[in-house]
């Protein structure tokens, strides 16, 4: 076959209906990566617009332009569009985008999942621009703090709109944060070991683990603060045994390594782009590395550096003061590695490189004041005052922004396959730097001379008039700047000229392709045997276009990709992807439902969609899978291997891991605001505590231990093609965590006090509804295999459903255990 | 991901120790286990500098291993965060010597 009609075969395969019908069932990661970066580019011209607005206020002195009300809108909704639905979205969809292409890869590993992420992200971004047009956006603040977005200081929907808003968002990042883990891990082509990643790969991958861990605990406070509002369950309310710093604690323990996670992909971007423009290797890549590793940690130990004004005992205070400064060690490391990568080169004063020396001019700065801040004596002087505000946008802006409009630029040949027109983008950059230090540099005067933030306006006397007139005049110079960026992208897309491959001579995969990038990526997959693998080897574009890679046939209208070992980059086997379908936007259309019922109120409604998810969430897993084994399969290069539905390891199993150890912080969050209350909150110990009980939770015991044990049997079985006896210990299973969840919802209703009384009855609650909601899942998994084995879905061979039947049985039987000890320990030593 | 695990054990080390030594002095401050005297300080800090000590020890014990580790990336990754986690151990930990308990 010619390299025409397999690219016309590929194509058939990979590839995207036009119009509208294509544009619903897409999962093609390189669709979803381009829209969720045309989207947050919006979403970030909305929040841009709020901050004009912000400043125009604020530009002089008793202003009458907008009232109070209307500005904590304006604040709370710039922050959270920035943070929620643009920083994050944007390093998504350039994850999405390039991930595969750099990794050597046809499609990241579960391409349903980032399309229904996808429709997640833009069905809650819309409720939330929504609520902002119909003037009940959230007015609190992006951090959302009790007592003041509890219901009697915020009666409205505006706190729901933004608990719920944000949490529909979530879903999106979860899901991007599981893809990510998975696809960097297995996805990879094969001889790509570890350490021949390109270093945006490492810094992805950080992240995304990163991820896995900071959004439960917001999440769980979310789900914490609805309950509180809608049904009284008073887990900040003081008078009740609740806290308001139990908020803080959890919307902290995701907010400071967010800033990590905001950061970091733009690192990569740096760590990828600098070394190109510098003619030269990236320098230190072990070390870069390393300090990866220990920033992700680190960044977890500095929550508390938010509230240095609480309260909290001075050694505590100093732990996180230590923690604070000690972070800037790792990131310090990086940046001497970028200079030493420029040193180390021959610099060109390209616009990417422009953009990179405005990244280390603001970067450095934003640093240097999160230095001084981490100090507790300091903080206590300009916590809360526009000095915050300075830091902050010159961490976020210095940090993200800058290097993604370099990204932006070296990238755009890529999406658009034309170069760029000349000097617009210069001038943009001028603009924007300009515009930018004229407004966030003086607000840390501003923040000096005494102005807190988020007030609504100041009188003449303060001595603020001039500073924050300069400021609203740089953030309009600013906004120009980013229009004429818009302009000069339009532009290029429009109307420039082709550009050639490879424009910049780079030496990653992602120029391995024709551009822009087919839909399937790579005629044939590659086999790395460096870390820049098209500066070995000029043609290899060529070559891999010819076919002279694996997976060169297109067969039976298959999606197939290559899977390697984790670590050292050897053939696994071959992973058949799912094509287009509608089940994501159905089933995020559904999920908008659930979230739009329980904002308005509606709570016994929102069991519909519930079930509806669990129906399509049932069809989404059924539609997977071959009732034919395919064994061994030619992959060229006179090799062959296993399609992963034979094989250990898959995807799937690796998703479910990842998924379970977001589950478990959820938990681990949890507990840890369970023991906060007990040790922190006023009015404990609580007047009624569990009462009863301990036969019931002894039954519920051993129902999850027998689940756990059946589950294992059910799997032995499979294996060993005995289909009858694993169906049935399959039904035993579920059978015991339907009894346990039974048992646990018992103990609920007979033991422990309405949750409404005391913070104690309302986590308890929460804790047997967590559990019960595990029992119920791993019930359905437990279901799921039973119907696939009627359905002939198993054999000895295609087994491995059973795998994550246990995962999912043996830590919902885990779970059980645990929160039947963290109920009656505390009852049973009072 | 195993080769990830062994690689950072040196920054889970820390972070351990960082959240036991936080975990007990909220306990502590919380009980009321200040105000046991002892050795010009409180019972409560000496146990606490007593645990910061042993996270010390277990840091190097962490970098020993590291260190004999066959050569190549996933060494020097261990040793790398081995010794990133010591000191942020010896680090993080000194305010149990110089600040007010509660």
């Amino acid at each position: 076959m010619n390299a025409l009609r397999h690219h016309r075969a590929l194509t058939e395969i990979w590839g995207t209906p036009r119009g509208w019908r294509g544009t619903m069932i897409s999962v093609n990661h390189s669709d979803i990566g381009k829209r969720f970066i045309l989207a947050a580019f919006a979403f970030f011209a909305i929040g841009g617009v709020l901050a004009m607005l912000i400043r125009a206020q604020l530009a002089t002195p008793d202003s009458a332009f907008v009232g109070p009300a209307i500005y904590n809108q304006l604040f709370t909704m710039h922050g959270s569009i920035m943070m929620f639905l643009f920083a994050i979205p944007m390093f998504e969809g350039l994850a999405l985008y390039l991930l595969p292409k750099m990794l050597g890869s046809r499609d990241m590993a579960f391409p349903r999942l980032s399309a229904y992420g996808w429709w997640c992200y833009l069905f809650g971004g819309t409720i939330l621009i929504a609520a902002l047009v119909l003037g009940v956006a959230p007015d609190g603040g992006w951090f959302m703090y009790t007592p003041l977005s509890s219901k009697i200081y915020t009666p409205g929907i505006n706190a729901d709109v933004w608990l719920l808003g944000i949490t529909f968002v979530e879903i999106s990042a979860m899901a991007a944060a599981i893809e990510i883990c998975v696809s960097i891990l297995k996805l990879r082509a094969p001889g790509m070991r570890l350490d021949r990643m390109p270093p945006f790969a490492w810094y992805l991958l950080i992240t995304a683990m990163m991820m896995i861990v900071a959004f439960p605990p917001l999440i769980l406070g979310s789900i914490l603060l609805e309950l509180e509002r809608a049904f009284d369950w008073p887990f900040f309310d003081p008078a009740h045994g609740g806290s308001p710093l139990l908020w803080q604690h959890l919307f902290w323990l995701f907010g400071h390594p967010e800033v990590y996670i905001i950061f970091l992909p733009a690192a990569g971007v740096v760590s990828t782009v600098l070394p190109v423009m510098a003619r030269t290797q990236i320098l230190g890549y072990g070390a870069i590395v390393a300090a990866l590793i220990a920033l992700a940690f680190l960044s977890f130990g500095l929550w508390v550096h938010h509230m240095f004004t609480t309260g909290i005992p001075h050694m505590a205070l100093g732990f996180f003061s230590a923690a604070s400064a000690l972070v800037a060690v790792p990131t310090a490391l990086q940046i001497f590695a970028w200079i030493g990568t420029l040193w180390n080169g021959r610099p060109e004063l390209k616009l990417p490189m422009l953009y990179l020396l405005g990244f280390f001019l603001v970067f450095v700065l934003g640093g240097l004041t999160g230095v001084m801040l981490a100090m507790v004596p300091f903080d206590g002087q300009a916590h809360d005052s526009y000095f915050v505000v300075a830091h902050l946008h010159y961490v976020l802006v210095g940090g993200f922004i800058f290097p993604m409009m370099a990204g932006a630029y070296y990238w755009l040949p890529h999406f658009s396959g034309r170069s760029r027109v000349p000097r617009l983008g210069e001038a943009a950059f001028w603009m924007i730097l300009v515009g930018f230090n004229l407004t966030f540099f003086l607000m840390h005067l501003t923040g000096l001379l005494g102005m807190p933030r988020r007030i609504y306006t100041y009188t003449d006397d303060m001595g603020w008039t001039w500073l924050n007139l300069l400021s609203s005049v740089g953030s309009f110079v600013m906004a120009f700047g980013f229009a004429l960026f818009a302009l000069d992208v339009g532009l290029q897309i429009a109307l420039s000229r082709r550009s050639r491959r490879n424009p910049w001579g780079a030496g990653t995969l992602e120029w391995a392709m024709p551009i822009p990038a087919p839909a399937y990526n790579f005629a044939s997959q590659p086999e790395v045997a460096d870390r820049d693998p098209l500066s070995g080897d000029p043609l290899l574009a060529l070559k891999l276009a010819r076919g002279e890679g694996y997976l060169a046939q297109a067969r039976h209208g298959w999606r197939e990709t290559m899977a390697v070992d984790s670590s050292s980059g050897a053939i696994d086997h071959v992973v058949i992807l799912p094509g287009n379908s509608r089940l994501p936007i159905v089933t995020a259309a559904v999920t908008g439902c659930f979230f739009l019922s329980v904002l308005m109120g509606y709570y016994w409604m929102a069991l519909l969609p519930v079930m509806a998810v669990i129906g399509l969430g049932w069809r989404w897993a059924w539609a997977l899978g071959s009732r034919a084994d395919v064994g061994p399969m030619a992959i060229g290069k006179g090799q062959t291997a296993l399609v992963h539905r034979e094989a250990a390891g898959g995807p799937a199993w690796w998703g479910s891991i990842f998924l379970l150890v977001a589950d478990s912080v959820l938990l681990a969050s949890l507990l840890f605001g369970y023991a906060f209350l007990w040790v922190v909150a006023p009015n404990w110990p609580p007047p009624q505590t569990i009462d009863g009980g301990l036969g019931v939770a002894i039954m519920t015991a051993l129902s999850g231990s027998a689940a756990v044990f059946l589950a294992r049997r059910s799997e032995a079985s499979g294996r060993q093609g005995s289909l009858g006896m694993a169906g049935q210990t399959a039904i035993g299973a579920a059978c015991a965590h339907g009894a346990s969840a039974i048992g646990l919802l018992v103990i609920g209703i007979t033991a422990l006090p309405p949750p409404s009384n005391h913070a104690y009855a309302a986590v308890a609650w929460v804790l047997l509804a967590y559990g019960i909601l595990h029992a119920l899942v791993a019930l359905l998994c437990a279901a799921f295999v039973r119907a696939r084995i009627g359905g002939g879905y198993i054999s000895a061979r295609r087994f491995r459903e059973f795998e994550i039947t246990r995962l999912f049985g043996d830590y919902s039987g885990m779970v059980i255990l645990i929160i039947l000890l963290c109920l009656f320990m505390p009852s049973i030593a009072l | 991901m195993m080769l990830l695990a062994r690689a950072s054990m040196g920054m889970i080390w820390w972070a351990f120790g960082f959240s036991l030594l936080y975990a007990l002095h909220g306990l502590g401050c919380a009980n009321g286990w200040i105000s046991v005297s002892l050795a010009g300080g409180s019972l409560f800090r000496w146990i606490l500098v007593g645990i910061w000590l042993v996270l010390g020890f277990g840091g190097a014990i962490v970098i020993r291993r590291a260190w004999i580790m066959p050569v190549g990336f996933e060494r020097s990754l261990a040793v790398a965060c081995g010794i990133a986690g010591f000191f942020g151990t010896a680090l993080t930990g000194t305010p149990l010597m110089v600040s007010s308990t509660c």
